[in-house]
């Protein structure tokens, strides 16, 4: 019988960190791969528009690596990324109320996917959106990590500076006031 | 992920927004979001050029404040050096009454006859003249014209 082959060491999030701090520019590149379409399917749940996302990300991992000395491994690489993409999301928001941009028409924008499939599952999921919109940036942010990403409340406690009771009081605040917008 | 009963009631809004955001995730090019991070990872900040006023670097700011207190200074020095003088000053001699000529005497007589508030000003520095009362001046003029 052979012997197994050893399976190829995948590298912590903690050492590619240690890497990228020694000088490694791929660590930082398998950081970005390992993370982004995570993150941005959090910042698009969080209302990033499509057209932005690309933008959003970037800098979200820029400003990342630059603060890295702050990271003390707190909480999971990937939660602290999300809660400066949050404040990364907040400042586009900003800059955007500055600058007065005229939306497309919902026909105009791009879609892919079947018509009919894309309805029926779309429509739940624009207003759940919408639904998000609405929220304060705490409870959106606490229902995003919960539910869209299943982290516990004490992950995301220690990410968003709070206490485990309060995320929980958060995030069923953020369900109770979606379930009343999408009836 | 553990859920409590609560969780388990919301189960739909979960599957709902654990699909939120795919679509738009999956049309992101990785490739292309690493490389630029990279790029801009590689290139000099450009914070340092680009400082909006309210968040300056606090050394600018506190150079800033130490610059305006300088010229400030240096506006108000210029201002005192160039107030016009009015006021005549009349040396008198410092030295012993009896080295005085009697032109030099006659001129500090002078002086001390004017009325107080009069625009001319005797230095603090000749002790013993201001002790003299003017008719004492003005014997000691004769005597010395003698």
């Amino acid at each position: 019988m052979c012997p197994a082959e050893p399976l190829a060491a995948v590298p912590s999030d903690a050492a590619l960190i240690a890497a990228w701090q020694g000088g490694d520019q791929q660590a930082a590149a398998q950081l970005v791969r390992r993370h982004a379409q995570a993150l941005a399917r959090f910042l698009a749940g969080a209302g990033a528009p499509e057209a932005d996302l690309d933008d959003v990300v970037q800098e979200a991992f820029v400003r990342a690596f630059r603060a890295l000395a702050k990271f003390r491994g707190q909480c999971q690489f990937r939660t602290w990324l999300f809660t400066i993409g949050g404040n990364v999301l907040k400042d586009a928001r900003r800059r955007a109320q500055r600058v007065r941009v005229v939306p497309l028409g919902e026909e105009l924008r791009a879609r892919d996917g079947d018509p009919y499939e894309r309805a029926v599952a779309g429509e739940a999921e624009q207003r759940l959106e919408e639904g998000l919109g609405r929220l304060p940036r705490l409870q959106r942010e606490v229902f995003l990590l919960r539910a869209q990403q299943g982290l516990e409340y004490e992950e995301i406690a220690v990410a968003l500076g709070t206490t485990p009771g309060a995320a929980r009081v958060h995030y069923h605040h953020a369900v109770k006031r979606l379930k009343e917008f999408m009836q | 992920m553990k859920h409590d009963d609560a969780d388990l009631n919301d189960a739909m809004l979960r599957d709902l927004a654990q699909r939120l955001g795919t679509r738009a995730a999956e049309q992101l090019d990785v490739d292309r979001t690493t490389e630029a991070v990279l790029r801009r990872l590689r290139a000099p900040s450009r914070g340092a050029a680009r400082w909006p006023i309210g968040i300056a670097p606090a050394w600018l700011r506190t150079a800033a404040v130490a610059v305006a207190l300088v010229g400030a200074g240096l506006a108000v020095r210029s201002d005192v050096l160039r107030r016009p003088r009015g006021v005549a000053v009349v040396e008198p001699p410092t030295g012993e009454l009896n080295d005085l000529s009697p032109d030099q005497l006659r001129a500090v007589l002078e002086v001390v006859e004017q009325p107080a508030g009069e625009s001319a000003t005797v230095s603090t520095q000749d002790t013993g003249l201001e002790d003299l009362s003017a008719p004492q001046l003005r014997a000691l003029l004769a005597s010395l014209e003698g």
